[in-house]
């Protein structure tokens, strides 16, 4: 009997907990609409408003994107510390390439080095063109002809260096799944075992720093230092589990939509993170 | 102050814990006690008290485990990384430690009734030998105990753990209990400090850091991690409830991500078994180049697959066997001196 009245309560109060959560996500996305309009309706007044004063501009989207580009650039230089390497960790069933495009744009634009894309069902590695044609159709859109200052590198699944889509050395990107994670350790591993094997390598040579390089030569780019997790589940689904040791999380809600304002003041969280290093 | 705390939850905590049981509950939760330090400061007191009232706290929170049948404890008390504090901090957490675990041999009939089972794990060579017997005598003396299970991480980082566990395997090879294509994600985790506990389900981290400091990266791939701002010698009830929540609402995506990785890994070892065999093929049977038939190759596969498990299984034993006589030897030690 008692059984039955625990259950009933648990039941709502899961109800209600689904509810806040549903309630939440609403409220952001009324709240982005919102300030969509706003925006609307400011870009509709500003070009009449500039029309007035001077003539001899450039044209309004090449100006806007070159501020643009200016402004987040200054924002990057603003923060007390930047990451190296920033992952953005989606772990929602579905994926909107061009949210993650524009993600990836920013970064990029404050000066991150390395960015790296991962999802628990390999969608992205297997989708890696899709994801790389939507980045550069973003990257024209929102910081216009500038591909020269703002290149790209793809990092291809395979450890060719050949297959790599090398376009400069500015940026670097890859899409990684749970592959690069505990498989990566075990084939490292099974590669030591058989040098063992061979009588090439004793047991006791084998420590940290060794199997620390064979997978960083694996990966190509050095351990994030920032994930960014979009979704409601709070878990880092096989992100490459030996590389996340000093890894900061910081989660938002959801990918749909985000707003460079959600992304910007997620950096500025990271840049007062202060790591002790076990002392 | 004792491990095993007794006493009951008041009557609003008991019915909210009734409440959580409704749902799925974590059977396993490992935790990142941070903010010690910090509330020592924050209290004015000495640093060395809050760790002490850092323990107590465990043994609180413990005895909430109990209520809430919850029957393993994974707990971070030592990084290897916590070597490069001060000299003084280092040598007063030592000291907690021996403190500590010489009053759980004090307490057996209480862990005895309990069924209270304690592992240590970590890399115990890097403490000192006599904190190490103490340690011993304690894993010793509770090993047959198996209602519920506190694991210490004492000495340890998740790095050292992995690369220790991939020691192991090469010795396996040195020793000709096991072949390297044996080596496999299923394999390596059994291999690891942890290989007689299940992944834990629920990761909790005090003092509102949001990372995990190099703590059962292996094992936490799907864990629910519930980071909490309240400094650890603070930590209620209601805090452990909140992560509990948190669990029971991350449930289905998680359970889900987990079965297909399950799914995968297998795939992975079918795959890997598949090569084995046919490269075994290429080397023995069949010069003539014939490809034999299908049954006779899944008959191969079968085998194979009975025969390297059986490879495995006495390799694990071996390991599991020299890792116990590490612990009884060292027990023993105390017992001369």
């Amino acid at each position: 009997m008692m059984a039955l009245v625990y259950e009933f309560v648990w039941r709502i109060l899961h109800a209600l907990l689904h509810l806040q959560r549903a309630l939440i996500c609403w409220f952001r996305i009324r709240l982005w609409n919102w300030r969509l309009w706003k925006r609307a309706v400011a870009a509709l007044l500003v070009p009449v408003a500039l029309s007035f004063q001077n003539h001899k501009k450039l044209g309004p989207s090449a100006g806007k994107r070159s501020l643009r580009r200016v402004r987040w650039g200054a924002d990057g230089k603003s923060l007390e510390k930047l990451p190296l390497h920033v992952s953005l960790l989606i772990a929602e069933e579905e994926l909107h390439y061009t949210d993650i495009a524009n993600l990836v744009v920013w970064c990029m634009a404050v000066g991150i080095s390395y960015v790296s894309v991962y999802d628990n069902q390999g969608i992205f590695r297997r989708n890696n063109s899709r994801l790389m044609d939507e980045i550069l159709k973003q990257q024209q859109d929102l910081l216009g002809l500038d591909s020269t200052k703002y290149s790209v590198e793809f990092l291809n699944n395979k450890n060719e260096k050949q297959d790599h889509q090398v376009l400069s050395c500015q940026a670097v990107v890859k899409a990684l799944s749970p592959d690069d994670g505990k498989p990566s350790i075990v084939k490292a591993a099974q590669d030591l075992c058989r040098a063992v094997e061979k009588k090439d390598r004793s047991s006791k040579d084998i420590d940290i720093h060794m199997l620390e390089s064979i997978l960083r030569d694996s990966t190509h780019i050095p351990d994030p230092d920032l994930v960014l997790k979009f979704g409601p589940v709070e878990s880092t689904l096989g992100f490459l589990p030996w590389h996340i040791r000093l890894t900061e999380f910081i989660s938002l809600p959801s990918h749909t939509d985000v707003s460079y304002e959600d992304f910007f003041s997620a950096l500025k969280r990271y840049a007062t993170c202060e790591q002790r290093q076990g002392k | 102050m004792s491990w095993i705390r007794e006493g009951e939850l008041s009557l609003i905590e008991r019915l909210s814990a009734n409440i959580l049981k409704a749902g799925p509950m974590p059977k396993h939760v490992a935790f990142i006690m941070d903010g010690n330090r910090r509330y020592a400061r924050k209290r004015q007191v000495e640093r060395q008290e809050g760790h002490t009232q850092g323990f107590d706290k465990l043994a609180e929170t413990l005895r909430w485990c109990l209520n809430l049948d919850i029957r393993e404890v994974t707990v971070y008390a030592f990084s290897i990384e916590n070597f490069k504090r001060s000299k003084e901090e280092v040598d007063g957490l030592m000291e907690l430690a021996k403190q500590k675990f010489s009053r759980l041999l004090e307490e057996q009939e209480n862990l005895e009734k309990h069924g209270v089972c304690i592992r240590v794990l970590g890399d115990l060579m890097l403490l000192p030998l006599d904190l190490q017997q103490v340690i011993a005598k304690a894993v010793v003396s509770t090993r047959k105990h198996n209602k519920c299970f506190l694991n210490v991480c004492f000495a340890y980082t998740s790095r050292h753990e992995i690369t220790n566990a991939v020691k192991e395997m090469a010795w396996g090879v040195e020793e000709g209990l096991i072949k390297s294509s044996d080596v496999s994600e299923a394999l390596l985790s059994k291999c690891l400090y942890s290989s007689s506990s299940p992944d834990p389900d629920l990761l909790i981290r005090t003092s509102g850091e949001v990372r995990l400091s190099d703590f059962l990266l292996w094992q936490t791939s799907y864990s629910c991690l519930v980071f909490q701002s309240v400094l650890w010698p603070e930590y209620s009830f209601w805090n452990l409830c909140e992560a509990i929540l948190q669990y029971q609402l991350n449930y289905l995506p998680l359970q889900k991500a987990k079965d297909l990785h399950k799914e995968q890994q297998a795939l992975q070892q079918l795959e890997a078994d598949r090569r084995c065999v046919a490269e075994l093929l290429m080397h023995h049977g069949s010069g003539n180049g014939k490809p034999t038939d299908a049954q006779s190759r899944q008959e191969h596969l079968l085998s194979y697959v009975a025969e390297r498990e059986e490879r495995v299984q006495g390799f694990l034993g071996a390991l599991q066997h020299r890792r116990d006589r590490y612990f009884t030897d060292l027990a023993a030690l105390t017992a001369l001196a």
